[in-house]
């Protein structure tokens, strides 16, 4: 069976791991970012601070995620909650870092004089920091989706939902006729997937990105 | 947690975050960069040995768990990574050096373009493919580790020589270096910390990358975390990922003191 027969006759199969894989990777993003962010603002104006959360999501980021998974299994079980919390950790450094950066990267001045036309701590970071923090955080956001594209994968070994089930099939039917169609399948899928979330990052940026520190 | 300057992560450094100045840190050698990681990460084998001698193993159990078999086991995926992070190094740093001279620039944004949609492709998917096109094995592990860091080592180096202040080489050459003086001399010298950035990254991923070679039966720590899984035997599972988690994090830890330990002299100061 060629590639595309494969393709066309699990058409439903394949559009099903797709969906999901998009959806878990979306869903985990959103978590993600909400988490991030909020830790960015607790932290950012400590440099003490900043450093200890950008180092614990550091720490996290280098734990294989095969091994992450393995601790999470005792605690939740296998299936959908291990590869979320999986997934959110590995996400979170990227957006953590990048926050900070462009959070403690806003001028200064702007904020005084932000303070001196009589805006209040909480306008000043909704109306002036965040968004001039936006550009640095949507690159930590695209940064991690395709991270965990990957690691999303792997979680299929414990029952995640997604493409990485396509991959395990291939390699448990090691030598049958459609165990590489099946691994090219999820993997083809996984990059193609990968490359659409970075074209609507892309597009996204264009549209939200304040028009002033536009480059 | 180690130390060194605080950068926004991005592999292509868009120039929105370049443009943003992250926050200057210390980036000397404190003595938290020595005492904290390897404290905790004894700390943590510790309470594993403690809680481990304190279980009532059943036969299946204590044959996974016996020590030849986890000191096998941790001695393949050490050099597992450890091959495939010299081979990669060997392949990603003269590519990169190669990809930054004048004749061969037009290269390098194909590159690097590749190197975005390698990001993207899963560990997992590569390393089935090339088990399903060259069996299994050990050699198939390191060919898919090395295949999955070479290019974001390969987008390190070329962004790091790229960033070299060009009125430098300039300078370099107009004092009358050579060609490769000026390579060896300026431009590699400050491309230093981001070399070696690459290095630790590569490091990073070809542990990760090593845990899933259990899967091409090329051993490692990873066998120990899947036959936890597949026995359905927590302890197995447990000893398995905290003895991956403590060889990854020594390995970081062991990158990051080399990698401020190297760094040129000049460059000691926010990077």
């Amino acid at each position: 069976m060629s590639f595309w027969d494969y393709v066309s006759s699990r058409r439903e199969q394949l559009w099903i791991e797709t969906w999901m894989h998009a959806s878990a990777v979306f869903q985990c993003m959103v978590i993600a970012t909400l988490i991030g962010v909020v830790v960015a603002i607790a932290t950012y104006r400590s440099a003490l601070a900043s450093r200890i959360a950008i180092g614990t999501t550091a720490t996290v980021l280098t734990i294989p995620s095969f091994a992450l998974l393995g601790l999470l299994i005792p605690m939740l079980g296998l299936g959908v909650a291990p590869t979320v919390v999986a997934l959110v950790l590995y996400a979170l450094l990227p957006i953590v870092r990048n926050a900070i950066v462009g959070l403690a990267g806003v001028d200064p001045q702007l904020v005084d004089a932000a303070r001196g036309i009589g805006m209040n701590r909480v306008m000043i970071l909704l109306r002036i920091e965040l968004p001039l923090a936006w550009p640095a955080l949507l690159t930590g956001i695209r940064v991690s989706t395709q991270m965990i594209m990957g690691i999303a994968a792997i979680a299929a070994y414990v029952s995640g939902p997604g493409l990485g089930n396509e991959i395990f099939t291939g390699l448990a039917r090691l030598g049958s006729a459609n165990a590489i169609n099946a691994a090219w399948a999820g993997t083809l899928g996984v990059v193609v997937l990968a490359l659409l979330f970075d074209a609507a990052y892309a597009l996204l940026g264009r549209l939200t990105v304040p028009r002033g520190i536009r480059g | 947690m180690s130390g060194g300057p605080v950068r926004p992560v991005g592999s292509a450094v868009d120039a929105e975050t370049r443009a943003a100045r992250p926050p200057a840190l210390p980036s000397r050698f404190g003595w938290t960069d020595f005492v904290v990681m390897p404290v905790f990460l004894g700390l943590v084998l510790l309470v594993l040995w403690q809680w481990i001698s304190h279980q009532d193993l059943d036969p299946i159990e204590r044959v996974t768990l016996a020590w030849p078999n986890v000191r096998r086991r941790i001695v393949e995926h050490i050099q597992l990574t450890a091959l495939s992070t010299v081979l990669v190094l060997i392949i990603a740093i003269p590519l990169g050096i190669l990809l930054t001279r004048r004749q061969a620039r037009r290269f390098a944004p194909f590159a690097l373009a590749l190197a975005n949609v390698g990001q993207a492709t899963p560990a997992i998917g590569l390393l089935v493919l090339l088990t399903l096109w060259l069996g299994v094995g050990v050699k198939v592990a390191i060919i898919g580790a090395v295949a999955y860091a070479v290019l974001p080592v390969l987008s390190n180096t070329i962004a790091g020589l790229e960033d070299v202040d060009r009125q430098l080489v300039e300078a370099a050459r107009g004092i009358g270096m050579s060609m490769p003086g000026v390579l060896f001399k300026v431009e590699f010298p400050l491309a230093v910390p981001l070399v070696l950035a690459g290095v630790r990254n590569a490091l990073v991923l070809n542990v990760g990358t090593a845990t899933l070679a259990t899967f091409v039966n090329a051993g490692g720590l990873g066998d120990i975390i899947q036959d936890g899984i597949l026995l359905q035997r927590t302890v197995v599972l447990i000893v398995g990922s905290v003895l991956t988690v403590v060889l990854a994090l020594t390995v970081d830890w062991l990158a990051s003191l080399a990698e401020q330990g190297l760094r040129p002299r000049g460059l000691r100061n926010g990077g």
